[in-house]
């Protein structure tokens, strides 16, 4: 029996089927995204990298920095967190309310929860228990703010405040996600690490920022020449105590400038709607200062993403 | 070896070559294979979100991705800059001053004090003929700017002009502008001062 047919259909039918299921369904799906608006705020996100940063995306993928590190970030669950910004006026109210969201509170324990405001009382994953406890303390005269609060291992490593989705790289070409994570992820590495020079100094010689980093040092993207009569504007500027030659100074290359441009172009923490953020309202560093909250503003509290 | 030698051994019996016989699949094997398939299909029915864009992986569906969206409270300002600087700001100068000859100015204008009323139905249809602002006669046209805006936009904007530059009236929430889009219909027609002050 002839079985070339047969072959030949099997063989076109798993090709097309992977190509549908590969190629043709993302791009339906996710093929026409847009930059959209951040969450609470009008500004657009994400916008292109500048053009210095957009070689150094080249350089990266031309010295295979993806192959140890990764740039997507990780996200288990996400957390409802209730924090009390305000006590309000009528403390009695505001600690009754409170014992009420925790059985069990005894009403000293409760009176010291006012104190050093804002503190985050309740975390939830249900929305209507969440919003039932920002009611009961604001009609208890105090002010509650609801922060949204991703989880996950990646983020409790510092790796960023949110999972990366799609969005995130919409003016990456190629997308860089990488597999291996050797090193650390990238995704927010220009939150973490915004100083250029720290950046170059580092890949130059990783040891000198990262003591027992097994990262290669990329000294063919610098040039060590003795220091003339004046110091090169553009010459590293290492810790002290570590300075790798003597006399001389290194200055980047034009690839060693654009992968740091690149490496500090990297921040994936605007909250978007697929990837909602709300940061808890950060505690207020000196008492001295007149309190926010006498400013009357129409802004929501827990709505506004802090600057990064 | 010599070739006697291994002739008069003993040769062990062959064993029988394996031979492919009909046997049914057990039953239990298929019902089994159903049951996960079953499973799987309500699992991917649950948690899949039947590959939404905007879904992804610890939410688990559109409706559990909206429940951790932040509060949205109050009436954005900022949002109405941006409105007002894009749409209105063009005639209306960005500082609310006006434009001589093209549009009135808002800071201080009675109009953007006054009734939300007759505010709200303005940028909705638009207004033709003389119209007095702050003791000056503008015989102009403003065609419907404000009727393909959002209400929320429509509200964000018109409390922003209501609090900026000096003026300090009570904001306008979507719920009026939504109200005052159901009073006027479909109108197309641009209003008059007389009829804009027959409203409340």
């Amino acid at each position: 029996m002839n079985y070339g047919p047969l072959i030949f259909l099997a063989a076109f039918f798993a090709l097309a089927g992977s190509w549908f299921g590969f190629v043709i369904t993302p791009q339906v799906q996710m093929g026409r995204q847009q930059p959209t608006n951040t969450l609470g705020s009008p500004v657009t996100y994400p916008v292109s990298r500048p053009g210095l940063a957009r070689q150094g995306l080249q350089v990266y993928r031309a010295n295979g920095c993806a192959d140890c590190h990764s740039q997507q970030v990780r996200q288990s669950g996400t957390l409802l967190v209730v924090a009390l910004t305000d006590r309000g006026t009528n403390q009695a109210a505001v600690v009754a309310a409170l014992q009420k969201l925790k059985p069990g509170l005894s009403g000293s324990d409760a009176a010291r929860m006012l104190q050093d405001l804002p503190k985050p009382i309740l975390s939830s994953t249900k929305r209507q228990e969440a919003d039932a406890a920002v009611k009961s303390l604001s009609t208890a005269g105090a002010k509650a703010a609801l922060s949204i609060v991703p989880q996950g291992p990646d983020l409790e490593r510092g790796w960023g405040k949110r999972r990366t989705v799609a969005g995130d790289f919409l003016y990456d070409n190629p997308v860089l996600l990488g597999s291996q994570r050797v090193g650390p992820d990238l995704a927010n590495v220009g939150v973490r690490l915004p100083d250029m020079n720290w950046e170059l100094c580092h890949l130059y010689w990783p040891r000198t920022e990262v003591k027992d980093s097994p990262m290669p040092a990329c000294r063919f993207l610098f040039e060590k020449r003795p220091i003339g009569s004046a110091h090169s504007p553009d010459a590293l500027v290492f810790p002290p105590g570590t300075d790798p030659a003597p006399g001389c100074e290194i200055v980047p290359l034009p690839e060693a400038q654009a992968l740091a441009a690149y490496l500090v172009s990297l921040r994936a923490d605007a909250p978007l709607f697929e990837a909602p953020l709300a940061p808890i309202p950060a505690a207020a560093v000196s008492t001295n200062t007149p309190a926010a909250s006498g400013i009357t503003t129409n802004a929501p509290t827990a709505n506004t993403p802090k600057p990064s | 070896m010599s070739p006697d030698r291994a002739s008069s051994l003993p040769l062990p019996a062959e064993t029988a070559e394996p031979k492919a016989v009909d046997v049914a699949v057990p039953v239990g094997l298929l019902v089994l294979l159903l049951v996960l398939l079953f499973g799987g299909m309500v699992y991917f029915d649950q948690h899949g979100a039947w590959f939404k864009p905007e879904v992804y992986t610890p939410y688990i569906s559109v409706a559990d991705l909206q429940s951790f969206q932040p509060p949205t409270g109050g009436i954005n300002l900022e949002r109405g800059k941006v409105v007002y600087e894009s749409v209105c700001g063009l005639c209306h100068n960005p500082d609310g001053a006006g434009k001589p000859n093209q549009a009135p100015p808002f800071a201080g204008s009675e109009w953007a004090l006054g009734s939300p009323n007759r505010m709200i139905r303005i940028p909705l249809s638009g207004l033709n003929g003389t119209v007095k602002v702050k003791d000056v006669d503008w015989n102009l046209s403003m065609p419907a700017m404000g009727a393909a805006l959002s209400d929320d936009d429509l509200s964000a904007v018109l409390t922003y002009i209501r609090s900026s530059w000096g003026n300090k009236a009570t904001p306008i929430t979507a719920a009026q502008v939504k109200a005052v889009r159901a009073e006027i219909g479909n109108r197309t027609q641009m209003w008059t001062v007389e009829q804009l002050n027959a409203v409340p």
